[in-house]
């Protein structure tokens, strides 16, 4: 071999390695980064699916609990998938397990984003029924301190709202109205909120022990700081449900009303919609209790934070550029900023 | 009950493969270097390598190698050396480094090594022997459990962010240029390299092959070749007709392989993390 082809050998060796060892990622557009936010979310979800709890008969029986208090048919088939899950426990939690880590990997991979988006949309519908009984929808036992309507049908609403499509040709007004027209997503934030406003206001919740019962039940096998957050949280709304329970739901009300103000109004309930969720998430979930153990997924705080986050009012909003030839899916949002 | 043993085999297993595909690299490029040190591209690979086997033995007791205490010096110093150059690279770009740059990662995998090497509890029940007591060490009894369970939940968030960040890196649009490992293998990366395997292979073409290649490397780290001008060479050669040493070598020392071994040392890192919490 010549001096010079083992020198240029190494040039471009050298150069290729470096680039390569160097490589920047390209901060892509609002939809993409919050994309891959809830990817991050789903593979957090997936590894917390293979802890030790979720492969013992009590998994099972835990989601056999959701049953209580709904209609029949609704009940009967989470029995029913209760009882396989307890019998089966190792082969199907392993799969589940996979099936979210799958999700999370198809999402934050561009060529399959959409398969992946829309198989978790189909997921999420499933595990809210079978797992988590409809999130307390029907039964009454629904509260949005600690995670209703069901953190899953959060996943489901993302995945729908952060959708790699353009709806016509003109600059959307904020992320989640881009598959959808503002119309259309403004009216699933309200629902959403309005909702969650009501559940707050149910006789469950507003009796005057309930938050102070339900958070200080979650300080058990917390780490010590957050057990006296918890802790100091219970001792606050002690007799005080009736009251807390109002304010809670005025401030939903506010926050479902937000997307319809005018844009620094907007800005200005979305941020209380973030602290909203972030006291949901500290105090009234304890971080999905992961730290126990117990935890499935991290509950609904994160995914409420990121809900926000698709709804923030863009500031420049050019309209979406054509797709590029030999780009993924997922592509066509360069030039794109919200 | 814990996780059955089978799924921590086949962590293990993946931690393995990334440890044999590092060491490969590290072969490699060392080789196509002369024996060169380049300690910016050898510790990525040699962190992969020491991780991907440390990793192994914690999930599979039989796995184990070295001592507790001879990893934790290990990943003491990786932590170190990733620290200095992020903050090389904050100095120099600020800290929007910390989310693009590539440095970042490796800091926090190594982090997260020295956290779990040092806040792992012992198990209640059996454990699995001498030297890294292994997380299958304690299958069918107790798992083992990590101490500041707070900080595993940042590092398996931190991890997590970095494993769907490093999966749009190597599936967005920058890939065209760094990761594409369709059409001929590996371009234009793969292509660079197959210039360099095909100028070791056969010096008569090498000097039409190497187009956008500074004869004699006066020039530095050679850019990334353009894909219309390297390809035509790459297909020519040896290495790029999809057999021999040419295609494995770039095969190993492709861009994606690398990110590809962080993703899943992210994974299953932030899985051990959990599960131990």
């Amino acid at each position: 071999m010549s001096d010079i082809a083992t020198a240029g050998s190494r040039a471009t060796w050298r150069g290729a390695r470096s680039t390569a060892a160097n490589a920047t990622w390209e901060v892509p557009d609002i939809r993409r980064v919050l994309q891959l936010v809830l990817a991050a979310v789903w593979l957090l979800d997936g590894v917390l699916q293979y802890q030790s709890f979720m492969f013992t008969k009590a998994f099972g029986q835990m989601l056999a609990a959701t049953a209580l208090g709904n209609p029949a048919v609704v009940a009967r088939p989470i029995t029913w998938n209760a009882g396989l899950i307890e019998h089966h426990g190792v082969p199907l939690n392993t799969i589940f397990a996979t099936v979210q880590l799958l999700l999370a990997l198809g999402i934050a991979w561009r060529p399959t984003v959409r398969p992946a988006l829309a198989a978790s949309i189909a997921w999420s519908l499933g595990v809210w029924w079978f797992g988590e009984g409809l999130g307390g929808v029907l039964n009454g036992a629904a509260n949005p301190v600690s995670g209703a309507p069901g953190a899953v049908i959060l996943y489901a609403l993302l995945a729908v709202l952060l959708w790699p499509a353009d709806r016509g040709g003109r600059p959307a007004l904020f992320t989640a109205a881009r598959p959808l027209g503002a119309r259309a997503a403004r009216a699933l934030w309200l629902v959403l909120w309005a909702s969650l406003a009501y559940f707050a206001l149910l006789p469950a919740n507003r009796a005057p022990q309930a938050l102070h019962d339900m958070i200080a039940g979650m300080a058990d096998g917390e780490p010590g700081w957050l057990a006296a957050i918890d802790r100091h949280a219970a001792s606050l709304l002690a007799h005080q449900g009736l009251a807390a329970s109002i304010v809670l739901a005025i401030a939903l009300a506010v926050i479902a009303a937000g997307v319809y103000l005018p844009a620094p109004a907007a800005r200005a309930t979305l941020i209380l919609a973030i602290v909203v969720a972030a006291l949901i998430w500290v105090v009234g979930e304890a971080f999905g209790m992961i730290f126990t153990g117990g935890g499935t997924d991290p509950n609904s705080g994160p995914l409420l934070a990121l809900l926000a986050l698709a709804y923030w009012p863009a500031r420049t909003m050019a309209a979406p550029p054509p797709p590029a030839a030999g780009h993924s899916p997922a592509g066509g949002e360069e030039g794109v900023t919200a | 009950m814990t996780i059955p043993g089978w799924i921590l085999d086949i962590f293990a297993a993946v931690m393995l493969l990334v440890a044999v595909v590092s060491a490969a690299r590290l072969i490699v490029s060392r080789s196509l270097r002369g024996g060169d040190v380049d300690a910016d591209i050898d510790v990525i690979d040699v962190a992969h390598l020491l991780m991907g086997i440390a990793m192994a033995g914690m999930l599979t007791a039989g796995l184990s190698t070295l001592p507790d205490g001879a990893w934790e010096v290990i990943f003491g110093v990786l932590t170190a050396w990733f620290a200095w150059r992020v903050y090389q690279e904050t100095r120099a770009s600020g800290a929007r480094v910390l989310v693009r740059g590539c440095h970042a990662p490796h800091l926090v995998h190594s982090a997260a090594m020295v956290y779990m090497l040092l806040a792992l509890t012992a198990p209640t029940a059996a454990s699995g022997g001498p030297g890294m007591s292994g997380m299958g060490g304690a299958s069918g009894s107790a798992m083992q459990t990590l101490r500041l369970p707070t900080l595993a939940l940042l590092f398996a968030l931190l991890l997590a962010g970095y494993a769907v960040r490093d999966l749009d890196l190597l599936s967005g649009p920058a890939a065209d240029k760094r990761y594409n490992l369709a059409g001929t293998g590996i371009a234009p990366a793969g292509a660079a390299l197959a210039t360099a395997s095909a100028l070791a292979a056969a010096p008569s073409t090498a000097v039409t092959a190497a187009g956008p290649v500074t004869a004699g490397g006066g020039q530095g780290p050679a850019a990334w070749p353009e894909p219309a001008e390297t390809e035509p060479a790459a297909s020519g050669s040896r290495g790029a007709s999809g057999g021999g040493p040419g295609a494995a070598r770039r095969l190993a020392l492709a861009p994606g392989l690398e990110t590809g071994c962080r993703i899943a040392m992210g994974v299953t890192m932030a899985f051990m993390l959990i599960i131990m919490i």
